[in-house]
Formats: structure tokens, C-alpha cells, sequence
């Protein structure tokens, strides 16, 4: 594995308890008190207008992080953006889950190589996450992605 | 594996060397070898744009946060942090694209942005959030497809733009798009078009009379005309919005197609000319042609066209030849829930029978990378290869068999592009405004969806009338939302009360689209952002009421005028206290207290870098790379490299007083030998001289020496430089 560009999606059990637009003030508090460590918090993007896009963006140098409705399924992403190992990448964005507050799926989450020059195995992944790892049947072009259920 | 290397054989070889050497002039600036305000221009003119906040700091609500990013002190132009997310602009000339680069486009919005594909009012795409770094593979992979990011951004001519219905349109002379290809791919790099003091945007309409392509707006427009069976184009020159808007001036009533090119590039040439380079606020052509007057601006660009080097490529109009995917067929009765309201608004027949183009309605003009994968997917199903952005940040697909309209609308409803409503008053316009844009004041985008967001539940309720209005928006004064076009515009500002800012909208009421542009829009007041939407429905519910028979909106505001239009909005631009309502204190979608303490420095402008400044910059470029061929043991290639680079410098030089010297060392070396002699250190003169006359020498020490000496003579020339510009 030699990228860093991987993304985890971590899928809320109420998705439909809170609107959308609430995720905007949550966002700017966090960059208020650089709330996530290790992370240089920048802005906040609201794509609310935007059929299973990206909802609510947070940028951050480090990461991308948003209140993701793709495939109608409304989870927290991370994008990781700058190198760190995937173990890492999947803590950060547990811990990020963790200061949103929202009841996560603890079992079973998403991550996706958010680089199309890398291609991981599902036995790769699953030796970083620790995880039982299964690659997702997705559309060719879209990313590489592998469904994890935690132990 | 590097997308350098995997997409090394798909790359245009011109367009591989451009991204290799941007690439290498970022490692110049990363080592500080060439100074941030020629790696500003550098940049901006492959269309790496900066962004809000690049100046590492942020207003958060309550204080100013310094934004600590890793690599402090390293920029990539004057106070922009070189971490600093960015926005890439990306030119889609005439909007026409095809669906594996729209795939492309989805692809990279993925990884290097944050997913999404926004459609600007020049019918570009715009990513956001970019760093710098990617920027290179990212320009690569578009280049593999067929797509360039030069000149995007910066002093430059950006993206050619025409009517998305070229070639399908019922009412137009010709179709533009060869001639808008053709104009693209001639002027893209032009040595004439590589000192301007400000942008150069040029427009392609087909008629007259529709909005095609807003060609009165535009530095440089075409309307296409035949005239005794011969092809061409009334010419405008001089139109452009911005905070003061001009229309544009006839040029020519009918220009032969074969003269197009060269009267755009003797009209280049008298821009860079005499244009303004110092005063950027006057510095666009508009400025100029009203300076001279229409008529000596004329006789100034007939006396240039007159010595104008013939050039091959100005009859050269490339065949756009569209090839439906399947054949005509009517619309039978089948009716999907929600396909009339969709038809009637969203459909366009072609004049081709039986065929229509579907206008994809983007809200706020931005698509998911998937969304665009799965549009591909029905382009290649229903049309076959032929999309185009438009400059209401929407995406037509062409060529659709009539009979599958339903189908299409289907399909497009499940991927949540099956809004109706283009071209009417939910289609809002606006500019990327406080979100990202460094010039922002107020929030356009957030206005525009709190608007939709209103208008929407009301629509299919609304009088006819109403429904055909535009509304558009922009952040700030600078036009970029097209606010002076619309029915109703706004654009963003600020009020200060009890110390406190609010942000406000200016009302402009009586633009119009139609007649390319035909008219500008007045201001009436300045409301608070937040009464905007008590705005639009008072102004709206007043042209119903008092509307006569068929009488168009401008129309109606000329006949009740400037005060009576001000009356109905006097009352809402008055602002509460902050203790009676603090949410008049805070911008739409934004949940901070309003703050101007974010606006930055503006790139739109660019940088005004000379056109030897850029040339002296590619001389030690060459010799950067002079020193890394030494370093690899290619000594020949050294040599020859660090010759280039004396040779560049001196043709630079030359330059600044022949446009036309060619690139031959013996031409240059005579030229610059008889021109800079006297004004050169003839030391330093000394080593290009010698090299031209000598034999290369190949071995690891004298191609050494030849980089040092090199390095002197690119010193030299600048000192030159500033000795002719003194003389000047």
C-alpha cells in the first residue's frame, strides 16, 4: 500500500434525526476551538443543495471531513489528505465521530483509496484495520472500496 | 507509478512539456529560486487559482484565527500560503466536452478537490479546496483527455465561450463553434497574447436577438451573419461588466470569416500594447477602447492587421460534426410524473426534426463526481458524445431522440438531476462569493439557495410572468454572478450600524439576458442579505399586480422608474438593533458574526508580470534544468540546455522591441547584438557570443562552466531590462 488517500466512511444508526444544515454551526465550533487533534481546522462548505453529495464539508489541512449522504446512506467521511498510516486515518476518524456526538454503526464501516494509481488488497486493509474485510461491487470507475466489520 | 508515467503516450507533447515545466518552476519556488509574484503569475495562468483564507487567516466568529500551516514561509504568491487549499480552474472551450472527460473531470474532483464539479458563468469547471502540489498530475489527466488548464486564470485570454446551442439552435445564421474552436487553440499560448495588463474574454453567438452568448459583456464578441452568401461575423469589442459595466462596441457590422483570427490578434496586439499595465482597475480593453474611441482603436488595429506576419492557421476552422446516436423519433403519449413541468421548461427542440437538447439543471451550478459518472453513462445511452456547460452553470445534452425524453427524464430524476425549472427564476445564478472567493463580501451561494429553497414551494403557483424572470448573484461588486443581466439582481456589500457589520445585497432591477446582454440593470438600494427574499417576493407580487398586458419586467421598471421601484424596498433596508435581532448580523448558511476582516487580495487581475519578465523566467528555468542534466551526467544536454537559455534571455530582449523575431540563434544573437550591446555588460554579453560561435563542448567541465556563464548572462539581461525600462 502506498498511498496515504484513503477515506473512511463510518454510517450514523438515525440518519434522518437532524437535519442537514445543523451540521453547519457544529462545524464552525470545532474550527473555533480546534477541536479535532492534530488537525488544522479551515472552513465549512455547505453542499445541502447537492442529491447524495458531501452534505456538510469541513476542511481541514490534514483531512476532508463531511456529513456524507452518497448512495443515500447519511455517515461521517474522512479523506485523509496528507500521509499518515491507515490505522491511524480509521482512529482519526472514529475520533471525529466521537466529537459529533451522533450514534455511529460500530460494526461495520467504509473505507474507500481515494487514488486511482494505488490499489490495496482486501487482505492489506484488513491487516491495518484488524477488521474482517470485504471488497464493495461498485461501479469500475468509481473508487475502490471495501465494506469492514470490526471485531 | 506517477500519472507522469502512466499517461505518458495520451499526453500531447506540447501539453506534456507545459506541465513538466510548471512542475519544475514549482520546485524552483519550493527551493526560492524564483520569486512569488512570477510563480503567482505562473500559476494563475494554468488556471491555479487562490482561494478565501489562503492568507492563513480566518475570522471564526469571534476572533481572527493565524492559520498554522506546516510549511510557514513558503508561498506561492504575495501572502498566499503555499498549504493554502486553492481553487483549479479548468477552461472547457465553447462548454462542449464529451463523457470520458467528463468522467476524467469526476475522477479528479474525487481525489484532489472534494468531490464536487462546479460549472462557473464562463462555462468552466471550477474544484476547490486544491493543493498546489496536486496540481500538476491533475492537469496531466485532464491533458491525456484532451483538456488544458493554460491560461485559465491570470492576464490573459480566458475561456472562449459560445452559445451551448451552436449547431441545434432554430434561429441561428451559422453554427460558431469551429470559429469559437479555432479562435481557443490559435490565441491559446500566442506570444501576442502574453502581456496584457488584465484578462481578455472572448464570446461566440450565433443571432442576434436570443442571449446565446452574452457577446455585448465580452473584451472580444462575434454574432454570426451571412451576408450575399458569405460567412461572418458583426464584430463587438470593448463590453465587459465588473463594477462598471460597459457594453461593447461595434467593431465591424460583418467581418469574413478568414479575417476572424488575425483581427483578434492584431487586436491583441494594440491591447497589449497600449493597454493599461499599472492601474489594474482600468487595465481591461474596455477602458482602452474608450480611451481611444472606437475609431481610433480601428485604425490602430487595421494599421496592426496590415503587418501582421501571414499565419497558415487563420483559415483553419476545424469540422464540428455532431453524430446523433440514434435516429428521430416523435414523443409518444407516456408522460412520467413530473415530465410536462420538466418539458416545458427543460427541453429545447432542435431545428433539427425530431431531435432535442436537455438542459441538465445543476443547482447552484454544482454535480457529484458521481453524478457526472452516471450523466456520462446517459450521454453515451441517449445522445452519444456531445455535452456543453452553459453560462447558467447548467449542462446540456444534445442530440436526444424525442422519443426518449421520458426515458432520459427518468433516469435523471433517479441521480436527483431531474429538477425542472432551467432558465426560469429557480435557476439562479451565482458566484462562488464568501465561500471561497478571496473577494467575497457577501454570501451569493447562500442567498441563492435560501432563495431556491423559497421560490421552489411556490413555483408551479406563480404567474407565468414571474417564472420567466432571472434572478442572479454576485458576492461582490465584481460582476462575476452576471447580477447586471438579470430581471433581478443582486450583488454582495456591507453596512456598518452600531459598529456592527451587516451584510447586504444591492438591488438591481431591469438587466437583460436577451439580445445577447442587451442592457444593464440598475441599483435601486442595498438591503440586508436578510431581507432579500421579502425583496424578491414584494418585487415580484408588484409585476403581477400592476403589469400591463404583456408587458416584459424591463419594461415595467422603466414605466414605474428608479423611485417608485426604490419605494417598495425602503422599508427593508432599514436594519433592527443587533439586541432586537442579531440574525440581521450573520450571513446566509454562515452561522458567524459578519465580518469584512476575511477579504483578501484578489487574483482575478493576476500578477502584471512583463512578458520579458516570463521569458527571463523561462531562461533560468532552462538552466535549472541545464544544471539537473550536469547532474545526471548528460553533459551535451547541459550544454545545449544552458545555450537555450542565454539564447532565451537574449531573445527576450529583442522581444520587447520586435514581436515578431524568430526563435533562430542567429537571428537572435544579431538582433541582440546590434539592439543590447551598448546597454549589456560585454563580459557577460561575451559568453553567449562565444558559445554561438564555437563548437558545444561536451565534457563535464566545460558544461559546467557554460551553466555558470549562463547564469550571468540571464543576470545580465535583467540588469538590461531595468536599464531599458529607466530609458523608457
Amino acid at each position: 500500500m502506498t498511498t496515504h488517500k484513503y477515506g473512511v466512511k463510518l454510517f450514523f444508526t438515525n440518519p434522518s434525526a437532524k437535519p442537514l444544515k445543523d451540521f453547519i454551526p457544529v462545524f464552525h465550533g470545532w474550527i473555533q476551538r480546534q477541536a479535532l487533534p492534530r488537525h488544522l481546522l479551515i472552513d465549512v462548505h455547505d453542499y445541502s443543495h447537492v442529491h447524495h453529495g458531501p452534505g456538510i464539508l469541513l476542511v481541514a489541512h490534514e483531512a476532508n471531513l463531511s456529513i456524507d449522504e452518497a448512495e443515500g446512506r447519511r455517515g461521517l467521511v474522512y479523506i485523509r489528505k496528507q500521509p499518515a498510516p491507515l490505522r491511524e486515518i480509521v482512529e482519526a476518524a472514529r475520533q471525529a465521530a466521537k466529537l459529533l456526538g451522533e450514534p455511529f454503526d460500530a460494526g461495520t464501516f467504509e473505507i474507500f483509496v481515494n487514488d486511482r494509481l494505488a490499489t490495496p488488497s482486501a487482505g492489506q486493509i484488513a491487516e491495518a484495520t484488524g477488521g474482517r474485510v470485504a471488497q464493495k461491487k461498485t461501479d469500475p470507475r468509481e473508487r475502490l472500496t471495501f465494506t469492514v466489520q470490526a471485531h | 507509478m506517477t500519472w507522469k508515467e502512466k499517461l505518458a503516450d495520451k499526453i500531447p507533447a506540447d501539453w506534456g512539456r507545459e506541465i513538466d515545466i510548471y512542475d519544475t518552476q514549482m520546485e524552483l519556488r519550493k527551493l526560492g529560486k524564483i520569486d512569488e509574484k512570477l510563480f503567482a503569475e505562473t500559476r494563475l495562468r494554468r488556471g491555479a487559482y487562490g482561494q478565501r483564507y489562503d492568507n492563513g487567516q480566518r475570522f471564526d466568529g469571534f476572533q481572527t484565527q493565524h492559520l498554522k500551516y506546516p510549511q510557514t514561509g513558503l508561498t506561492k504568491g504575495p501572502d498566499t500560503m503555499w498549504d493554502a487549499p486553492g481553487m483549479q480552474r479548468i477552461k472547457i472551450p465553447f462548454g462542449g466536452l464529451n463523457p470520458r472527460q467528463l468522467e476524467v473531470l469526476a475522477d479528479v474532483a474525487e481525489e484532489h478537490s472534494d468531490g464536487i464539479l462546479h460549472i462557473t458563468t464562463r462555462q468552466d469547471f471550477q474544484l476547490h479546496f486544491v493543493h498546489i502540489e496536486d496540481t500538476p498530475s491533475l492537469m496531466r489527466r485532464l491533458a491525456a483527455v484532451g483538456i488544458t488548464t493554460r491560461e485559465a486564470c491570470g492576464n490573459s485570454v480566458r475561456n472562449v465561450t459560445a452559445c451551448p446551442l451552436s449547431g441545434i439552435c432554430r434561429t441561428e445564421a451559422f453554427d460558431v463553434t469551429p470559429y469559437a474552436k479555432a479562435l481557443t487553440y490559435f490565441l491559446l499560448g500566442h506570444p501576442d497574447t502574453q502581456d496584457f495588463g488584465r484578462k481578455f474574454k472572448p464570446a461566440f453567438s450565433g443571432c442576434e436577438d436570443e442571449a446565446c452568448g452574452l457577446v455585448h459583456m465580452h473584451d472580444l464578441g462575434g454574432v454570426a451573419k451571412i451576408r450575399d452568401g458569405k460567412r461572418g461575423f458583426k464584430l463587438f469589442v470593448g463590453g465587459g461588466l465588473g463594477a462598471v459595466p460597459y457594453q461593447a462596441k461595434v467593431f465591424a457590422d460583418f467581418l469574413p470569416v478568414e479575417e476572424l483570427l488575425p483581427t483578434a490578434q492584431a487586436i491583441a496586439r494594440v491591447f497589449a500594447r497600449l493597454g493599461e499595465k499599472q492601474n489594474r482597475a482600468r487595465a481591461r480593453i474596455k477602458f482602452l477602447v474608450d480611451k481611444l474611441g472606437i475609431e481610433e482603436f480601428k485604425r490602430l488595429v487595421a494599421e496592426e492587421r496590415k503587418i501582421l506576419p501571414p499565419d497558415p492557421r487563420w483559415t483553419q476552422f476545424p469540422a464540428v460534426k455532431e453524430k446523433p446516436l440514434k435516429p428521430a423519433s416523435p414523443l409518444d403519449s407516456h408522460r412520467p410524473e413530473g415530465f410536462n413541468a420538466w418539458l416545458e421548461t427543460n427541453v429545447y427542440r432542435q431545428r433539427q426534426d425530431g431531435y432535442a437538447t436537455v438542459t441538465v439543471a445543476c443547482p447552484l451550478g454544482d454535480i457529484t463526481s458521481t453524478q457526472a459518472r452516471q450523466l456520462a453513462d446517459f450521454v453515451r445511452k441517449y445522445s452519444g458524445d456531445s455535452i456543453r456547460t452553459s453560462v447558467e452553470q447548467n449542462l446540456l445534452i444534445r442530440w436526444v431522440s424525442e422519443a426518449d425524453l421520458p426515458a432520459l427524464y427518468t433516469d435523471l430524476k433517479k441521480i436527483g438531476l431531474g429538477e425542472h425549472g432551467a432558465g426560469t427564476i429557480l435557476d439562479m445564478t451565482a458566484c462562488p462569493g464568501t465561500d471561497t472567493c478571496k473577494l467575497g463580501i457577501a454570501s451569493s451561494r447562500g442567498l441563492a439557495r435560501e432563495l431556491r429553497s423559497q421560490l421552489a414551494g411556490k413555483f408551479f403557483t406563480m404567474d407565468a410572468a414571474v417564472k420567466g424572470l432571472r434572478i442572479k448573484m454576485s458576492g461582490c461588486f465584481n460582476s462575476c454572478g452576471q447580477h447586471h443581466l438579470a430581471d433581478i439582481g443582486f450583488y454582495g456589500n456591507s453596512r456598518t450600524i452600531a459598529n456592527r457589520k451587516v451584510p447586504h445585497f444591492q438591488v438591481l432591477l431591469g438587466g437583460q439576458w436577451q439580445h445577447n446582454a442587451g442592457s444593464y440593470g440598475l441599483a435601486i438600494g442595498s438591503v440586508p442579505a436578510k431581507n432579500v427574499p421579502i425583496v424578491v417576493e414584494r418585487i415580484t407580487e408588484r409585476f403581477v399586480r400592476d403589469r400591463q398586458g404583456n408587458e416584459s419586467f424591463q419594461n415595467f421598471i422603466t414605466r414605474i422608474g428608479k423611485a417608485e421601484s426604490r419605494k417598495m424596498i425602503e422599508d427593508l433596508m432599514v436594519v433592527p438593533a443587533y439586541e432586537k435581532d442579531p440574525m440581521f448580523y450573520s450571513d446566509w448558511g454562515d452561522p458567524r458574526e459578519f465580518s469584512m476582516g476575511d477579504i483578501g487580495m484578489g487574483e482575478c487581475a493576476g500578477e502584471v508580470i512583463s512578458a520579458l519578465h516570463f521569458e527571463l523566467g523561462a531562461a533560468e528555468r532552462m538552466n535549472f534544468e541545464a544544471q539537473l542534466a550536469h547532474e545526471a551526467g548528460q553533459f551535451a544536454e547541459a550544454d545545449r540546455l544552458a545555450y537555450d537559455s542565454m539564447l532565451q534571455a537574449a531573445r527576450g530582449l529583442v522581444h520587447e522591441q520586435w514581436l515578431d523575431v524568430p526563435a533562430d540563434p542567429a537571428t537572435v544573437v544579431k538582433e541582440f547584438r546590434a539592439r543590447f550591446a551598448s546597454l549589456f555588460q560585454p563580459s557577460l554579453a561575451a559568453y553567449l557570443f562565444r558559445r554561438h560561435e564555437n563548437a558545444p563542448a561536451a565534457t563535464a567541465e566545460a558544461a559546467h562552466r557554460l551553466i555558470e556563464e549562463a547564469q550571468l548572462f540571464i543576470e545580465g539581461a535583467h540588469i538590461c531590462a531595468d536599464k531599458v525600462r529607466q530609458q523608457k
